[in-house]
């Protein structure tokens, strides 16, 4: 038979204890009160935030950072006009001249054509303008992966 | 005159059972299975320290020739999940049940309302988890979200673990009718709230909110998990396991209840600081991060009551074992609350999102603090449940140095490289150069999650020699000192 031992506990609370968590209070409303409106950015961070876990921002975030995207296209994907185009807005379709013929040709994925780049239509190193073919080597971007990026671009305004 | 028995005249010997029956049979397998798992997620973590070191070379994608065809994928993002769920619901979770099963009869005088029926509950989530595991490996099986991709059947099967869990703890506090001692409250509310947040992350599986909600759901569910599951069973273990080491009463009782009702509150609302999404009101989810660092408070009180408690019995932490393990995980426990609130404030999250930040800190809380928890209490539990001579050897100083080493240095290497990489992010910095950056801290991540596996091998090893050289002994309970009885008012 396991042998019944309860712990005995002193009674009492130590003044200190109210005057530390009366303080951290303090501190919790001063953090809120200064953080009050504003927008909140994508679902994004966790642990499993990884690249490739399908749709979500979290995981479009995560590859788009290891594909270096923002090194281009800027940290919040605003673009650095001319040379690299804002990736904002896109929900109407390509915003830039070269991009205008496959967005009318493929209206609903002519983004995935472009990232990955292997189509013989976007491969031309001449329309594509410095832009890595993401579905080839080093990148090996999955269409999976690919789909995703291009899930969180649309949500971009 | 007596002849000498052949040995085939003797009576058969009798056999010990691995783990002996009754009355903590239940403790002993959850325990044994637990540090089974741990081995598997250090195993795990490794890696996802080496993927990320080495990303081409650990991706490996096959298709089996099963039914209407098995894709087997090995990436990142299988491997990051699986890592964080092993730890979580393998190793800490069963380590708590383990603990549950342990301390509920000693502190409440009862037997365990149905050893068979936690046996059951053991064998219900395990299988659960291992074939969450085995399906987190085949495309298109498993689901999204941090602590909630196993699919739907497999939720089923880990939610009657769960329950039948929750029924054996429930069934055997509920005849005491009094206010149980701290470990069980908070062993307690851990436990339904594992229940409920784990049925709720179940709903996209049946019907799906949409893909923000679900995401939305999981964020919170596991930020959930985290706070009320994890942290709970962790500070449960140890106010147990340093009053009963130190055979001090606990330094104060309404101090325990403070701070318990503080995390009771915080850490629901620190759930909601998950929810960060432009679909989220922003004064919730700063409400919501507001949370986590007021749950500073509680975890800080609940942490000095811990310390308070050892006063004159300092000189326990110079020999090695419970104390020793107990102390280092209170160290990591309050980092890690220290950097869960910077990491709540939004300019730091600002520069975290995306980074190794995250899980450097969900390292260094679970692999460090919950960890090193869990240790003491296997420490102390596990002779008594083999009924053995508990050792002092080099096995136990390798745990705890292991651990330690290991878990400050994959913490703090991931956390570090996190800051990094977001910096360099910011200021758009290319691939190369950040892997480049990068490699030194990922190297070092690698290294203390190498370390950590090694302790998990030397607690298992410590087991084995327990059970087959340790010398057989009754424990009997330790007494209260009589003064400190007296001063504790009984």
């Amino acid at each position: 038979m396991t042998p019944h031992a309860p712990i005995a506990t002193r009674p009492g609370l130590p003044r200190w204890a109210l005057g530390l968590t009366v303080f951290v209070f303090l501190v919790g409303a001063v953090y809120l009160g200064s953080n009050l409106s504003g927008t909140n950015p994508p679902i994004a961070g966790g642990p499993s935030a990884s690249p490739g876990a399908g749709g979500g921002s979290a995981a479009a975030l995560a590859i788009i950072n290891q594909a270096g995207c923002k090194s281009c296209h800027g940290p919040d994907l605003g673009g650095v006009p001319p040379t690299f185009p804002d990736l904002h807005g896109l929900q109407g379709g390509p915003t830039v001249d070269n991009l205008k013929q496959l967005g009318q040709q493929h209206p609903k994925d002519w983004m995935n054509i472009w990232i990955a780049g292997k189509d013989p239509s976007v491969s031309d190193p001449a329309m594509r303008k410095g832009m890595p073919v993401f579905g080839g080597p080093p990148y090996n971007l999955t269409p999976q992966q690919i789909d995703t990026i291009v899930k969180y671009l649309l949500t971009l305004k | 005159m007596t002849r000498k028995l052949r040995p085939y005249d003797q009576p058969p010997r009798r056999k010990r059972t691995l783990i002996p029956s009754a009355p903590d049979s239940a403790a002993g397998l959850f325990l044994v299975v637990a540090i089974l798992w741990l081995l598997a997620a250090a195993g795990l973590g490794i890696l996802a320290a080496g993927a990320r070191l080495f990303p081409d070379l650990l991706k490996v994608s096959f298709s089996v020739p099963l039914g209407s065809g098995i894709e087997v994928d090995i990436t990142r993002t299988t491997i990051d999940p699986a890592f964080v769920d092993a730890l979580v619901f393998g190793w800490l979770t069963n380590a708590a049940f383990g603990a549950i099963c342990f301390m509920t009869p000693r502190l409440t005088g009862m037997r365990l309302a149905s050893d068979r029926l936690a046996n059951l509950g053991l064998a219900a989530w395990n299988l659960a988890l291992a074939a969450g595991f085995a399906l987190l490996y085949v495309k298109g099986a498993s689901g999204l979200g941090s602590l909630a991709e196993f699919p739907l059947p497999v939720k089923g099967l880990a939610l009657l673990g769960l329950l039948t869990v929750n029924g054996v703890f429930w069934r055997t506090l509920l005849p005491i009718r009094a206010l149980p001692y701290i470990s069980l409250l908070y062993f307690g509310i851990g436990l339904l709230a594992l229940l409920g947040l784990f049925a709720l992350s179940a709903i996209p599986g049946v019907i799906s909110l949409g893909s923000t909600n679900d995401q939305l759901l999981w964020a919170f569910t596991a930020r959930g998990i985290i706070t009320y599951w994890v942290l709970g069973s962790t500070l449960g273990a140890l106010y147990y396991v340093i009053p009963r080491v130190t055979r001090n009463p606990l330094y104060s009782g309404g101090l325990a209840l403070l701070a318990f009702f503080g995390w009771l509150a915080f850490a629901g609302l620190s759930a909601i600081g998950a929810l960060v999404d432009p679909s989220v009101p922003y004064v919730i989810t700063s409400l919501g991060q507001a949370g986590t660092l007021l749950l500073l408070a509680p975890t800080f009180l609940a942490l000095a009551n811990l310390l308070a408690t050892m006063s004159g019995r300092w000189s326990l932490t110079f020999s090695p074992g419970t104390i020793q393990f107990a102390v280092t995980g209170v160290a990591f426990l309050f980092v890690t609350a220290m950097l869960e609130s910077v990491g709540a404030l939004r300019g730091v999250q600002r520069l975290t999102a995306g980074t190794d930040w995250g899980l450097g800190v969900l390292v260094l809380g679970l692999l460090g603090g919950s960890t090193l928890a869990f240790y003491a209490f296997a420490d102390h539990a596990l002779p008594r449940i083999l009924r053995r001579a508990g050792s002092e050897g080099f096995l136990v100083h390798g745990q705890l140095w292991t651990a330690f080493a290991g878990a400050a240095l994959a913490g703090f290497a991931m956390i570090a490289g996190g800051l990094v990489q977001g910096s360099l992010l910011a200021e758009g910095g290319t691939p190369d150069k950040l892997n480049l950056t990068l490699l030194a801290f990922r190297s070092a991540a690698a290294g203390g999650l190498s370390l950590i596996a090694l302790g998990g091998f030397a607690l298992l090893v410590n087991v084995f020699l327990l059970y087959t050289e340790g010398r057989p002994v009754e424990y009997a309970v330790p007494p209260v000192d009589a003064a400190s009885a007296a001063a504790a008012g009984r």
